[in-house]
């Protein structure tokens, strides 16, 4: 991200109210017409996004109920803004305030046309982490310190697992399509936050406000660099570990082992978007005597049987757009480190094809592109294989 | 008065001998049990092989899966050749008792074994490794309710199943530790079990104990019901119940009664398009993204509360911690109670809403 324009976040008590003030300044002076940011949900235990109209924005009871910097994430904003735009374009201009990972899969649903991003205004911020749900539900005051501390260290303990390896929390280096605004957060502890513009109307949206000194910019720019670096570490470290625990089959089974097949995982994930997902149609419901021959194969058969296939297929669809969110894990109710393996499978994917997800709205998605050299080296053992055999 | 047929062992190694013995005299194909797996978790399976059965855990106290769901998905197309034992919990087979009504599923060619319930752990207790088999144990043979099971089991009266043609005893039987007692419901249950190590003997049932233990649970389901509020409910409640609901649908997937392949909420019907939202928008200041989850409980509870028999799977896998079954059961029994009905029980019983009687509910058309 290279912007034109940093500016600075116009006072308030906190950060949160700071940027609560500036939306609706801007929902006031008609920028925009709707926000789509979490709130408090009614009985104040939770979060939820909402989408705010203009009008109300201005009740200061019903904004004052927006965390735009919500400690959890019960639904990946990307999911939230694609139910909006899934059947077209936006015809009023909508402000959404999430987290880099879903402005991320919000561009990845956009090439796979499940969201529409016109007239849609997105600001992102440094993502300390997210509180697992689970966690914030039993012990709200306890995640909240953890969350307050993890904005002020950035180490990200008690924060999800992969939020505590995630080396993208930042917009700094988003080469190709940064949101319109990005919140810099990061070391800039009671001063304001920067308002780094990524888009031409980020600009126009900043043009009234405080211009940033260029030596907090610079300052802002190391210590995230810095920050990513250490995550960059840990989080080789930590896929080194789980790769030693999960590669090959038999590790695999057995770290899927304790699934129950809910499909859970696949309905937090913000990319799983067919409507009907393989694994639930009737391609997979057979005759009672397949089950039993299946079963005298191996003297016995997990039921529901291919629960382990399922996570296979899973992997091999969203492996190359996972942006590692982690919201997969937290909807897990056996617990299970879902996340952080198709996180570990993903980045192999990722990094065979020199895919970034979420990184540039012009990058095709690898398997759309047909590159006729593209990973031959992976198909000359079989074409050596079926000359030797005299087959080609 | 019933006939028990008593093996002098424990009741988990009775279940096992049991199971090698129907597939050893190939009175059945195969077995439905739940089973240990390697790395420790426990799955249900079907095992055809009396080496495997050594690691078949028929009693353990968890639910990974509703056994229903499972017995749909082998006789959604059709009825096993030759039979197949399952041994599953009594809510479990009023489940599936429900889905045959419904088609989705067959009880030809089965032989069902059930037991008086001592109820089931959450799923996350087991996640985290901290199921107390010892604990629950002594508990069931103690005729109590085992502390920490999910909260729809504390209070579950029904635990002496329907439609089993063999009920193990486990709530009434003070030394399950040492004998293996087996009710002989039906003819199919004897015929199957003649060669059985073990004599018969009569007894009054249900005896003293279960009695006992009915009313305690009678008792636990007052207390759910009253930590749950659920009379003053009203759609405030409902509201701040299901306020932090992520609209994932999890509940229904767990769900053995919700067997639509595609949901009506997950179809496009449910899915609008941005001018929708903005009008929307215009009248009510602020919308819930994804939309419609109350509407969808409700939904759901109307689909299926007459057919529900609190298993509490919905409350497990819920992300959120909304306690959707304890509510589910209780909205499910006032229904069922309004039309007299109590899913599972029989199935010869058509569901309520499918029969038509014009005398019905006159009070409300009035």
């Amino acid at each position: 991200m290279s912007p034109r324009r940093v500016g600075l976040l116009p006072r308030g008590k906190t950060s949160g109210e700071g940027i609560s003030d500036f939306l609706r300044g801007m929902l006031d002076r008609g920028y925009f017409d709707a926000a789509l940011l979490p709130m408090r949900v009614p009985a104040g235990d939770s979060f939820a996004w909402v989408l705010l109209s203009g009008w109300a924005a201005q009740d200061r009871s019903l904004l004052s109920a927006a965390a735009p910097f919500a400690p959890v994430m019960p639904v990946q904003g990307a999911k939230s803004l694609s139910s909006i735009t899934r059947q077209g374009k936006s015809t009023q201009r909508i402000v959404a305030v999430m987290r880099p990972c879903e402005w991320r899969a919000a561009v990845e649903l956009s090439k796979l046309q499940q969201l529409d991003l016109a007239n849609i205004f997105v600001i992102t911020y440094d993502c300390p982490g997210v509180v697992p749900l689970s966690d914030w539900l039993a012990d709200p005051s306890g995640a909240k310190q953890l969350w307050e501390r993890a904005l002020e260290d950035w180490q990200g303990e008690g924060m999800r697992p992969l939020c505590q390896i995630c080396d993208r929390f930042s917009m700094v280096d988003q080469a190709g399509s940064p949101p319109d605004l990005h919140i810099g957060l990061l070391g800039r502890g009671d001063g304001r936050p920067l308002l780094l513009a990524g888009s031409r109307w980020g600009e126009e949206l900043l043009e009234e406000c405080e211009v940033a000194p260029e030596e907090e910019i610079k300052d802002w720019e190391e210590w995230v660099r810095e920050a990513t670096l250490r995550r960059r570490e840990k989080r080789r470290k930590t896929f080194r570990e789980l790769s030693s625990q999960v590669k090959g089959y038999d590790k695999l089974l057995q770290t899927f082992g304790k699934c129950i097949n809910c499909h859970n995982c696949m309905r937090a994930c913000p990319l799983c978007h067919c409507r009907q997902c393989y694994f639930e149609s009737s391609a997979l419901k057979l005759d009672p005597q397949n089950y039993i021959r299946r079963a005298e194969r191996k003297g016995g058969l997990k039921l529901p049987p291919d629960t382990l296939l399922f996570h296979l297929g899973r992997m091999s669809h969203i492996a190359l757009s996972c942006l590692s969110c982690g919201s997969c894990e937290d909807a897990c109710p056996m617990s299970l480190p879902v996340g952080q393996v198709v996180s570990l499978v993903a980045q192999e994917a990722q990094e065979l094809f020199d895919y970034s997800p979420g990184e540039s709205m012009e990058a095709a998605l690898p398997l759309v592109a047909y590159k006729e050299e593209e990973l031959a080296w992976a198909e000359k053992p079989y074409l050596e294989t079926y000359r030797a055999e005299g087959r080609s | 008065m019933a006939k028990v047929w008593r093996m002098e062992k424990g009741v988990e190694e009775g279940m096992r001998e049991l199971l090698r013995f129907l597939l050893r005299s190939h009175k059945v194909q195969g077995v439905i049990s739940l089973l240990k797996l390697p790395d420790g978790g426990v799955a249900y399976a079907l095992i055809t092989d009396q080496a495997t059965v050594q690691d078949a855990v028929p009693l353990y106290p968890l639910m990974p899966t509703n056994a229903a769901t499972v017995l749909s998905r082998i006789t959604l197309l059709g009825s096993p050749q030759e039979p197949l034992a399952a041994v599953l919990r009594p809510c479990e087979l009023r489940a599936f008792v429900e889905l045959v009504k419904r088609k989705q599923g067959s009880v030809e060619n089965f032989l069902f074994i059930s037991s008086t319930c001592g109820g089931v752990y959450p799923l996350k207790l087991a996640a985290q490794g901290r199921v107390k088999e010892a604990d629950y144990w002594i508990a069931v043979r103690q005729g109590e309710i085992p502390a920490g099971i999910r909260p729809t089991c504390r209070g579950c009266n029904q635990f002496l199943p329907y439609n089993a043609d063999i009920t193990v005893k486990l709530a009434g039987n003070r030394e399950l530790n040492k004998r293996c007692d087996l009710i002989l419901n039906t003819e199919k249950g004897e015929e199957f079990l003649s060669g059985l190590e073990g004599e018969i003997h009569d007894e009054e049932a249900p005896g003293e104990e279960v009695k006992l233990l009915l009313q305690k649970r009678g008792e636990a389901k007052k207390e759910l019901y009253e930590e749950l509020k659920s009379e003053e409910l009203g759609l405030s409640g409902l509201v701040d119940i299901f306020g932090r609901c992520l609209n994932c649908h999890a509940c229904g997937n767990a769900c053995p009664l919700c067997y639509c392949e595609l949901c009506d909420f997950d179809s496009r019907d449910y899915e609008y398009d941005p001018s929708t939202y903005l009008a929307q928008l215009a009248e009510r200041g602020g919308i819930k993204v994804p939309p419609n989850s109350l509407i969808y409980q409700l939904g759901r509870l109307t689909h299926m509360g007459i057919s529900c028999v609190g298993c509490g799977m919905c409350t497990d896998v819920c992300p959120a911690a909304i306690p959707v079954g304890s509510i589910f059961y209780r909205v499910g029994e006032q229904v069922q109670a309004r039309f007299d009905y109590v899913p599972g029980r029989d199935l010869a019983e058509d569901v309520p809403l499918t029969v038509f009687k014009e005398k019905e509910f006159q009070e409300v058309g009035r």
